[in-house]
């Protein structure tokens, strides 16, 4: 079996008494969408934190491609290959989603510190940015300030600037929150090409999607992974279903 | 929505007419004047690429300011003074070349605002303020107590360093020069606002985790912004040393940093044209109300409450309108 | 000697530390409550000063005057308030900087234009004049040692007040979350009002209590409100605490620095050299306190960062 993409083994955090992260390990593997679901405080904010590199763990380690990186911050993690989306959507609301994109592109390759060429004047950046646009469907709002784009779009330009880093790994936060059922849709389809680009982590709400998306899903309960496997071993975990009993009945 | 580059226009002409004829009139003073207003722009140009392009709100730039302007003197004295600059660990002479000067300011300018700029930067909003604010302040104390170069009195250079080819002594070619500087460095501030790291600045300026999250450290780029603002005021400063061949811890002290934040303001923060027509609001202001009032900084005061209050975007911003997104 | 020498310096660091804690206190509490920097607060130090130098002229009494600092502060704190700062508190901090600037040059220029430029004088009064002998002989200023116990019975006062009254309960609440103090049903504009009046009364009273040390003069609140900023960043934001420590701690360093570092530097260069060596670091010593104490702890000592 191969090495995975990436790998959490053993992580804590704690925040005063409340532990968050409670001893989790996973991993995502090559070509997979692997949700991570569980009821709200469970603490999937919190780990997608220690997995991007915004918190450090009291212990534990996170691995991508068989690296240590956990001594490494957010940044160092991303040019490693990690692209994570946000829960609630941080694009630079002043700069077009042109420009955004190729923030995106810059920040994959380099090149940030060049002071007097024009980026836009930069084909091969412009290139790729605009090929990532178009692929999201958001061809006709190049142009337009990233602040004045309804939801449901910036949603899709967060995830253009995900594929526009070219990553190894995709960390997705609720990539369909407040997203109509027709978004909802779209985005379920455009998740389901993605994989084949790189393998998704995949933290959503939406059942549905995740019950059509998923290879594998993980349950985080208080800070502990109660359940792990497949969709149907999943869907037939009483463990599973009393943690959701209250919240949401799984369909 | 393409007024702007209209009025740039308008303003950048506008100071060129005004000393041309203020000397055909034989008004010496006006023209002073003006070199006062592209020199004070030039600060401003400055502070804007921290403020305006990296969202750094530095009370401190009076530091930068000020250690152009000592610059000026640190070289410049020895000369006056028939000294060596150093004689150890090699013999260095002072000059007064005002290119030379520049670049001593610029590099002097540039390692004053990394030393600020790496601890600031470690904290961000009331608290960078507030810090940026205490380190200019430092300065201002330790020129005030270090008698080398006339503390508190500070020190005369009397006669204005030289440019080749030109004769700094007449105030229209010394407008020139200032003028000319101030072109330069607009054009620098727009080829910045527009190049790659001018995009990574404004993303970590709108969404900093969004551009870490990118691979691109937000510190890194704001320090990065930091130390070439730090550095065109020092060129500033050493501009304004020559223009009143006089430097004290006047220039280090808190109200010259109040002054070059208000004229950005005035001006409207983050456009590019904003401190050249702030500077000339400026100086305008202070020489109609000083006409009319000993006490012209009452109103000064007054005017400026309701420029915040009611009319915000500065200048440029009530006459261009909502800023168009770079393109 | 040399001993009691120390011990003066330590007190003298001490009574202006509690000085700049009267400034910091209600620098502070604006910072924590309404999230608002506010550069003009120098200028209601001077307003105190100014008030009671003025009351105490007209008066002869001292007491009247610092009254009268208390109270002329409070107003000027209330009416600015009302009539600028409250359109601030949603404006980003660069509006606030360029509007508290913007008063500044108000409050100065309009104090030039009312007491003109020569500053006045502020004298100590008779019951507090002369020194008084300190158990191990040690003489001080009286005037002194009694603003080292108004400087620690006001702060004690503001821990009791923020901590156990129905007022500190509001405060803090504020701090914690704006719109849950509103939903409580608290007027939170008139608690805005009340919090800065409160910062600016003990501006003022620092101003009067340190007008009779020094001259009262236009500008005298400039210096003092950038300590006071040093003292909110070592002590961290919204602290009253941190205030305390802060002002201490910058009080005693600045004081003690300019006392030692010149004798310090006096044991291996010649004299003239160590004192301007020694004063013009001492000069900088706060500010290197504070560059440290960021490197250690970004927040301040009693920040919540």
């Amino acid at each position: 079996m191969t090495e995975p993409v990436l790998e959490v083994r053993e992580l804590h955090i704690a925040f005063g008494a409340l532990k968050a992260t409670d001893g989790v390990s996973l991993t995502l593997r090559a070509g997979e969408i692997h949700a991570l679901i569980g009821p709200n405080g469970a603490g999937k904010s919190t780990l997608i934190g220690l997995i991007a590199g915004s918190l450090s763990p009291d212990a534990g380690q996170v691995r991508m491609n068989g690296q240590d990186v956990t001594g490494q911050d957010v940044a160092a993690r991303a040019r490693a290959g990690l692209a994570r989306s946000f829960q609630v959507s941080a694009v630079a609301p002043d700069l077009t989603v042109l420009q955004n994109v190729v923030l995106a592109v810059q920040g994959a390759r380099g090149g940030s510190y060049r002071f007097l060429r024009r980026a836009l004047s930069d084909r091969s950046l412009t290139e790729t940015a605009t090929a990532q646009i178009d692929r999201v469907g958001l061809a006709p709002c190049r142009a337009i300030p990233a602040g004045d784009l309804a939801h449901g779009q910036r949603r899709r330009l967060e995830l253009a600037m995900a594929l526009a880093q070219r990553p190894r790994a995709f960390v997705l936060d609720e990539p369909m929150a407040g997203m109509g059922p027709d978004g909802a849709r779209e985005m379920t389809v455009l998740l389901d090409d993605l994989r084949h680009e790189a393998p998704i982590l995949l933290v959503e709400h939406d059942m549905d999607a995740v019950f059509r998306l998923a290879d594998r899903i993980s349950v985080l309960v208080a800070g502990r992974i109660i359940a792990s496997g497949t969709v149907d071993q999943i869907r037939a975990d009483d463990q599973v279903q009393t943690a959701y009993l209250g919240e949401e009945r799984l369909p | 929505m393409r007024r702007e580059p209209l009025i740039n226009l308008v303003i950048i002409l506008l100071l060129l007419a005004v000393p041309l004829t203020a000397q055909a009139m034989d008004e010496p003073f006006i023209v002073t004047l003006a070199t006062k207003v592209a020199i004070l722009a030039l600060a401003g140009v400055g502070l804007n690429i921290a403020l305006g392009l990296g969202g750094m709100v530095s009370l401190g730039h009076a530091a930068f300011f000020g250690i152009g302007g000592y610059m000026m003197a640190v070289l410049a004295a020895p000369v006056q003074a028939y000294e060596p600059l150093m004689t150890w660990p090699i013999e260095l002479a002072g000059t007064k070349s005002m290119p030379l000067i520049w670049l001593g300011a610029v590099i002097a300018g540039a390692l004053g605002a990394l030393a600020i700029g790496a601890l600031s930067l470690r904290t961000s909003g009331v608290y960078f303020i507030m810090i940026t604010l205490a380190f200019g302040q430092m300065l201002y104390y330790f020129a005030i107590s270090w008698p080398a170069y006339g503390g508190e009195d500070g020190i005369a250079i009397y006669v204005r360093n030289g440019f080749p080819g030109l004769n700094t002594l007449d105030p229209l070619q010394f407008f020139a020069l200032a003028y000319a500087v101030l072109l330069l460095a607009l054009l620098l501030a727009h080829r910045l606002g527009a190049s790659p790291f001018g995009l990574a600045l404004a993303g970590a300026r709108q969404a900093p985790a969004r551009v870490a999250a990118l691979g691109i450290r937000p510190y890194s780029l704001k320090l990065t912004a930091f130390v070439l603002s730090g550095a065109v005021t020092a060129l500033a400063g050493a501009l304004y040393a020559d223009l009143n061949r006089f430097v004290s811890p006047s220039m280090l002290s808190w109200h010259t940093s109040g002054e070059i934040m208000v004229l950005v303001i005035l001006g409207g923060v983050g456009r590019l044209f904003g401190p050249v027509a702030g500077a000339a609001l400026y100086i305008l202001l202070e020489h109609l109300l000083g006409g009319i009032s000993e006490h012209w900084q009452f109103f000064l005061g007054l005017i400026l409450l309701g420029i915040v209050l009611f009319a915000r975007g500065g200048l440029i911003g009530t006459l261009a309108g909502r800023e168009v997104a770079h393109d | 000697m040399s001993a009691m020498l120390l011990i003066e310096q330590a007190l003298n660091g001490l009574q202006y530390g509690v000085m700049l804690f009267l400034m910091a206190a209600g620098l502070t509490l604006v910072f924590g409550v309404m999230g608002l920097i506010n550069l003009a607060h120098g200028s209601l130090y001077m307003v105190g000063a100014f008030a009671c130098a003025g009351v105490a002229a007209a008066t002869g009494s001292f007491w009247l005057g610092l009254a009268a600092s208390l109270a002329a502060a409070a107003a000027a704190g209330a009416i600015v308030e009302l009539t600028v700062i409250r359109r601030l508190y949603a404006r980003d901090h660069l509006d606030q900087v360029l509007a508290t600037f913007a008063l500044i040059l108000v409050f100065s220029e309009g104090t030039r234009w009312l007491f003109g430029s020569f500053p006045l004088y502020l004298d100590i009064p008779a019951a507090l004049a002369g020194p008084i002998t300190l158990p191990g002989g040690i003489e001080y200023p009286l005037y002194r040692l009694v603003l080292i116990g108004i400087g620690l019975a006001v702060a004690a006062g503001l821990f009791w007040l923020i901590g156990a009254t129905r007022l500190g309960v509001r405060i803090r609440a504020g701090e914690a979350d704006r719109e849950m103090i509103a939903a409580l049903g608290v007027d939170i504009s008139r608690l805005y009002t009340i919090v800065f009046a409160l910062g600016a009364a003990l501006a003022g009273l620092a101003g009067a209590l340190v007008g009779a040390l020094q001259s009262v003069q236009v500008g005298m609140g400039e210096p003092v409100l950038i300590l006071a900023f040093v003292v909110i960043v070592i002590g961290g934001i919204g602290s009253i605490k941190g205030a305390l420590v802060g002002a201490i701690l910058v009080g005693l360093t600045d004081t003690l620095g300019r006392f030692l570092l010149p004798a310090a530097f006096g044991t291996f260069l010649p004299p003239s050299e160590a004192t301007s060596i020694g004063a013009a670091l001492a000069s900088m010593l706060i500010y290197i306190l504070m560059a440290a104490i960021l490197v250690i702890r970004p927040g301040g000592l009693y920040g919540r960062v």
